[in-house]
């Protein structure tokens, strides 16, 4: 498998458990949102259904005109509450909750069949009601028109009485006439009777009464007569007088007989007959209309009160029908029948009676039926009640039911989501792990392949990774490790066939360096005899082009597979790098090769002009004085720039060693010092210190007070060659002289002491004796 | 939009409560208590005419007419012999309904077996039901009369007479023949309240009985299904008013829209009202005293004619009547084609009358009762009034009576049992017969204690007559019968015959359709109130 696919596969993981986690958490968060939407229909169906019970609740309660804008609203709001469930039912694909919500939807049918029959009964029930009111009106109604009539009759009774009574005063007085008549005829048949034993005793006397009789029956007679007339009975008036007469004047004429008499009586007796019974009869019509008269004061009493009662029971039955009391209404139904019971015995108006005992029995028939309604209404109530309790209840729960959906699927979104991360994660490490180890597994084989190289390149070309590691089974490069063992080996293999050129080439400059090293001894011999200098530059100068070249080559190339092995190593290694390496390799191999080839060829013919070299023997002596004697043959090249060399040194310090190489040391140190550290021609100060630095060891401190040593020298001054006076002739073998002498001849250590903005500071240990170069050890790890 | 459909459907119901209209009433000012409502009970008019807007006859007289017409019989047939009559019933003819009773059939054969048998046989299980009288029934004979009853089937029925008997389809129409319902007997009979029956009756006629409370009214309802039509007005009231002057009153202030028999003497004031009609008409009535023959002196002719001539009656006529009637002679009115006015009255004559009392063994006189009637009948306006000056009148032979009455019911009962010596009483012929008079008045029949005839007088000679005379159909042969018997009749003076009246009847002008019944009917069916 290729580093790329791998990469992808590394990287391909997490991105694929993401986008698997995106689209659950897309399905699932669909699913919350059509739960949600599901809880919010159901709040809306809840608040559709909380608002149609009230409208119902508000039907019953309004009053019966304003009913139907109550029932209307309700029909309105089911319509909204069924499209509502509908909604919910359609929405939802639980089978569970698509059931309630089915189940919802026929409670609401339901409940919307109760209200139809509330409505029904409402309206059958608000017409008894009404009715019963017109019935009421009615009723109080006829009780006025009776009152009227009854007022009517009233005056026509008070009529009827007065003229019957004034026909009875008229009727009576004719009795009374009549029987004074009757008196005067019978007294006058009395005198008549007597006449004759009268008319013996006292003829006068007898004459004399007989005229008063006669004269009171005459007066009777007329009484009578007038009496008639003013009855308007003229006839019988006439016939009073007539009759009267005829008895009378024949009475006065003597000539009276029986006939006569008997007429007169008869006809009296049957006028007070007559009269007496028709006096009666009327007086019987009186009592009998003064009876009525009150009997109707009484009726129309008794209807005013049936009115009235029939109005209470109606406020009554309008408060039990408002408060929906069906006992109330049930009492009042009884009322109502004994009120009717009592009506029918009462001395109503038959005119009216019939219809106010109907209006009252309707009237309780129609209550005892509103009763049935108003219970049925009540029952239909409190199953409507049961029914929107259930409804609401029903949504509650789904509503619940739905927003707990909602809730789950969040909390498994979030599940899914950390799960699926974490997953991801581990999935994405292990495969990145596994993926890093099949990359650096093969890298660090390569590297250890090529770090043998580097230290052996002839070890061999690197083996090629393991098959099924960017192998395929031909063996063909499948992976970039493969690729790149492939260029090693390809490099490893050119650079082999290079070095073991470049060693040639090497091996032949190895020599010349021994001659130049050889040379270089010589040299400084040479520069111990004060000679050598001259020579050792001029030798310098025509050998330090090329190998200065083949060196600074050769340390570039050195660098660069330091690099290489370096990337090689961090396991950063990239084709264009490694290209890029090859290519200076093999330019910088060529170059060293030619300059090479060049300074040997120099140094051969050096050779022929090198000087001898000479020795110098070890003694012991007296430190101080020797230095003093140093100084002063030093004088001149010192006086003629105004230097001064300050000595400061122990007396008595004697030192076994080799006192040439020793003032070789300090004079190229101080020679150094008056070559470089005064640029500008001023006059410096050295100074010289020797201390017993340790048991056999003595301590020489060299200072100046020049210009210092460039930070980026001091590792180099040192060194051969190097100077940075060279256009002023310096050899830069000086202090690498100081250096070689210290340590190969001298057994002793040297230090430059690095000290920026100040000049130059040498620090030199040397052992005493050759006895006391144990001491050197501490001393040199300072 | 279904819904919303139905709901304001329902609420057009909210808008106008509806009240059934209140149907017109009318009211009648009648003179009495009826002694019964089922008329098998009743004998007088005030009884007849309280029943008679319930129920119907198999066959009927036509209002203010004589003739007969067909009612719950659709036709008839009469044998040669005429002793079998046969009647096709009238199919689908419904009783009434009430709250506590719905019939479950029309009317049938076996309701008109029902009614005829149970005043006739004394083993009837209703026949001793409320008291077991069929005064009228027994007075007219029909127990001797009928011979079987049988319905041929439901519709048909067939009556067989003992005799033929001329009178017997006229005495079908009698209120007393009328048909009630077996079902509604039966389901009385089965709660354990026979008297029901006779209380709250049901029948077929155009009113159904709603109540009836003594002295107050009777209140009948129109009978939706009545086989003849609708009425016109909803509620019928029979306003019990005794007094003639208050039931005037009543009509003058629309209390009443029908008043019976106003006092004579408001006549003419009722003629001047422009808010009231008079209707009047010659009665087939007449009013009398009877003498109780059973009860001495009664018992002597002599104090009998005495008495005759003693009464004034034309007084009577003059002054109670207000002159509108005509002496009587004879127990049947003039207007009646059997009438005999050979027959001379016997005249007012005090010394003639004394001289038969004191003949009869009374020239002291004596003391009596006179009983009178507590109402005023057609016959007779003012009883109480009549009886006085018959008092008066019998005072002149030394004769001291007593007034007395009673309810009109207790009255007419103490009459029939004959325990009133003398009393005032009348008739009005109920089918136009001449037998109707002579023989349930005065006939050995009518004469058993509890019988119509009050005088409890029975000549078996008049009686042979009488009988004969319900046999033949020749009228001429009937009326040489009649004529003999009326002789008889007056001679034996079981009776004072006092008038025949114009009968008086009185209506608002709303009043339409009302006509005065030459047999004394006050029929409300088809009568209506026009404002």
């Amino acid at each position: 498998m290729r580093i790329t696919s791998k990469i992808a596969l590394v990287g391909g993981i997490p991105i694929a458990i993401a986008a698997a986690i995106a689209v659950a958490a897309w399905l699932l968060l669909a699913e919350a949102e059509r739960a949600r939407d599901g809880a919010a229909l159901a709040v809306s169906a809840h608040r559709g259904l909380a608002d149609l019970t009230r409208a119902s609740d508000d039907f019953v309660q309004a009053l019966p005109t304003q009913r139907i804008e109550h029932a209307i609203r309700f029909s309105v709001l089911a319509d909204g509450a069924q499209a509502t469930l509908g909604a919910l039912a359609a929405s939802e694909e639980d089978e569970a909750r698509r059931a309630a919500a089915g189940r919802l939807a026929v409670a609401l049918g339901i409940y919307r069949e109760q209200m139809d029959e509330l409505v029904a009964l409402a309206s059958t029930s608000d017409a008894l009601i009404a009715e019963m009111g017109l019935r009421a009106s009615a009723l109080v109604g006829l009780a006025d028109e009776a009152r009227a009539r009854q007022h009517a009759s009233n005056g026509d009774i008070v009529a009827t009485i007065t003229d019957d009574d004034r026909r009875m005063r008229l009727t009576r007085d004719i009795v009374d006439d009549a029987q004074e008549v009757r008196a005067a005829f019978l007294a006058l048949e009395a005198s008549r009777a007597r006449a004759w034993q009268d008319a013996i005793a006292d003829p006068a006397e007898a004459e004399r009464r007989r005229g008063f009789a006669l004269a009171r029956l005459r007066n009777a007679g007329a009484d009578l007569a007038r009496s008639f007339g003013y009855a308007s009975r003229d006839e019988e008036s006439a016939q009073a007088d007539a009759v009267v007469a005829a008895y009378a004047d024949a009475v006065e004429r003597g000539r009276a007989t029986g006939r006569e008499a008997a007429a007169l009586d008869a006809w009296v007796e049957d006028v007070i007959k007559i009269g007496a019974t028709e006096s009666r009869a009327r007086h019987e019509r009186i009592a009998q209309l003064l009876a009525y008269s009150v009997e109707a004061g009484e009726t129309e009493q008794a209807t005013q009160n049936v009115a009235v009662e029939t109005l209470k029971l109606g406020r009554r039955t309008a408060d039990a029908l408002a408060g929906r009391d069906v006992a109330a209404v049930a009492a009042i139904v009884e009322e109502s029948r004994a009120l009717l019971d009592h009506m029918a015995d009462l001395p109503i108006s038959p005119l009216i009676q019939t219809e106010m005992l109907d209006a009252i029995e309707g009237w309780s028939e129609r209550l005892s039926t509103t009763a049935e309604s108003l219970a049925a209404q009540n029952a239909l109530l409190e199953e409507m009640g049961q029914t929107g309790l259930a409804m609401l209840l029903g949504v509650q729960d789904l509503n619940e039911a739905l927003a707990d959906r909602a809730k789950r699927i969040g909390v498994t979104v979030r599940q899914i989501l950390v799960l699926g991360a974490g997953i991801g994660l581990l999935l994405g490490a292990i495969a990145a792990f596994l993926v890093a180890r099949s990359i650096t597994g093969p890298l660090k084989r390569l590297r250890e392949d090529m770090l043998v190289l580097a230290k052996d390149p002839a070890a061999g070309i690197i083996a090629p990774p393991k098959r099924g590691w960017g192998f395929g089974r031909d063996g063909r490069i499948r992976d970039e490790l493969a690729s790149m063992a492939h260029a090693v080996n390809v490099f490893v293999t050119e650079i082999a066939r290079r070095e073991s050129d470049l060693r040639r080439a090497k091996d032949e400059v190895d020599l010349t360096l021994d001659e130049l090293r050889r040379t270089q001894a010589d040299l400084i011999q040479a520069e111990k005899l004060a000679s050598l200098g001259q020579l050792v530059a001029g030798v310098a100068h025509e050998i330090n082009t090329p190998l200065g070249v083949a060196l600074t080559t050769a340390t570039s190339l050195e660098g660069e597979v330091s690099r290489l092995g370096g990337a090689v190593d961090g396991g950063r290694i990239r084709r264009a790098d490694l290209d890029r390496s090859l290519a200076r390799l093999k330019e910088g191999a060529g170059l060293v090769h030619v300059n090479l080839a060049r300074a040997a060829e120099m140094v051969q013919s050096f050779k022929r002009v090198a000087a001898d070299q000479t020795s110098e023997d070890r003694r012991r002596f007296d430190m101080a004085q020797w230095l003093h004697e140093l100084l002063t043959s030093l004088g001149p090249a010192l006086r003629k720039r105004g230097h001064a060399v300050e000595t400061v040194c122990p007396d008595g310090l004697v030192l076994d060693t080799y006192p040439g190489a020793l003032a070789q040391v300090l004079t190229n140190l101080v020679m150094n010092s008056v070559d470089h550290a005064y640029p500008g021609g001023e006059a410096g100060a050295m100074r010289i210190a020797v201390t017993r630095a340790a048991p056999g060891l003595v301590r020489i401190v060299y200072e100046d007070d020049g210009r210092g040593i460039a930070p980026a020298s001091v590792a180099k001054v040192f060194e051969p060659f190097f100077t940075t006076g060279r256009e002023r002739g310096n050899t830069g073998l000086g202090l690498h002289i100081v250096y070689n002498l210290v340590t190969a001849k001298l057994d002793g250590r040297i230090e430059l002491d690095p000290r920026p903005g100040s000049g130059a500071r040498f620090v030199i240990d040397l052992p005493i004796s050759p006895e006391g170069r144990e001491g050197l050890l501490p001393a040199a790890a300072q | 939009m279904r819904r919303l459909a139905v709901v304001l459907l329902l609420a057009a119901g909210l808008a106008s409560p509806a009240l059934p209209a209140a149907g017109k009433t009318l009211v009648f000012c009648s003179e009495g208590n009826p002694e019964a409502l089922n008329p098998q009970l009743v004998t007088t008019t005030t009884g007849m005419n309280a029943a008679r807007p319930m129920f119907d006859t198999l066959v009927a007289f036509a209002p203010g007419a004589g003739s007969l017409e067909p009612a719950l019989a659709e036709s008839w047939e009469i044998s040669p012999d005429g002793r079998v009559y046969t009647f096709r019933l009238r199919p689908g003819v419904p009783f009434h309904a009430r709250g506590d009773f719905t019939p479950t059939r029309t009317m049938e054969a076996q309701d008109v077996l029902f009614s005829l048998e149970r005043q006739w046989k004394e083993d009837h299980p209703f026949h001793d039901v409320s008291g077991g009288r069929y005064d009228y029934f027994r007075d007219n004979g029909m127990g001797e009369l009928l011979a079987s009853i049988e319905a041929l089937d439901p519709t048909t029925v067939r009556i067989t007479l003992t005799r033929p008997h001329a009178p017997f389809l006229a005495t079908l129409a009698d209120p007393f023949n009328a048909i009630l319902s077996a079902e509604y007997a039966a389901h009385v009979l089965a709660a354990g309240t026979p008297e029901e029956l006779d209380r709250r009756p049901i029948g077929t006629g155009p009113f159904l009985l709603v109540d009836y409370r003594k002295d107050v009214a009777v209140r009948y309802r129109m009978f939706e299904h009545y086989w003849g039509g609708r009425q016109p007005i909803e509620s019928l009231v029979f306003s019990i008013t005794p007094n003639p002057a208050v039931r005037l009153t009543k009509l003058r202030s629309g209390e009443c829209h029908v008043m019976a028999f106003p006092d004579p003497a408001d006549v003419a004031a009722i003629a001047q009202d422009p808010d009231l009609v008079l209707l009047q008409q010659e009665g087939l009535n007449v009013g009398y005293m009877a003498m109780n023959v059973t009860m001495p002196p009664f018992d002597d002719p002599l104090v009998r004619e005495a008495i005759s001539h003693a009464v004034d009656r034309q007084a009577i006529i003059d002054t109670v009547y207000g002159g509108a009637g005509v002496a009587a002679k004879n127990p049947i009115p003039p207007t009646m084609w059997a009438y005999n006015d050979a027959v001379v009255p016997d005249p007012v004559d005090i010394d003639r009358a004394q001289a038969l009392l004191a003949q009869a063994g009374h020239a002291d006189g004596f003391d009596s009762e006179l009983w009178y009637m507590p109402v005023s009948r057609p016959y007779a306006p003012d009883g109480r009034r009549i009886a006085e000056m018959i008092q008066a009148d019998l005072a002149k032979l030394g004769i001291r009576l007593t007034l007395k009455t009673a309810d009109w019911d207790a009255y007419r009962l103490t009459l029939q049992a004959g325990e009133a010596p003398l009393a005032l009483f009348g008739w009005t012929g109920d089918n136009g017969d001449p037998d109707n008079f002579l023989n349930v008045l005065l006939g050995c029949t009518a004469a058993r204690t509890g019988g119509n005839n009050v005088a409890k007088w029975c000549d078996p000679a008049y009686d042979a007559l009488v009988s004969r005379a319900q046999q033949v159909s020749d009228q001429g042969e009937r009326t040489r019968l009649y004529h003999e018997a009326q002789e008889i009749a007056a001679a034996a003076r079981p009776w004072i015959p006092i008038a025949h009246s114009v009968v008086f009847m009185a209506t608002r002008r709303e009043v339409r359709g009302f006509v005065m019944d030459p047999l004394g009917r006050h029929l409300f069916k088809g009568v209506d109130l026009v404002q």
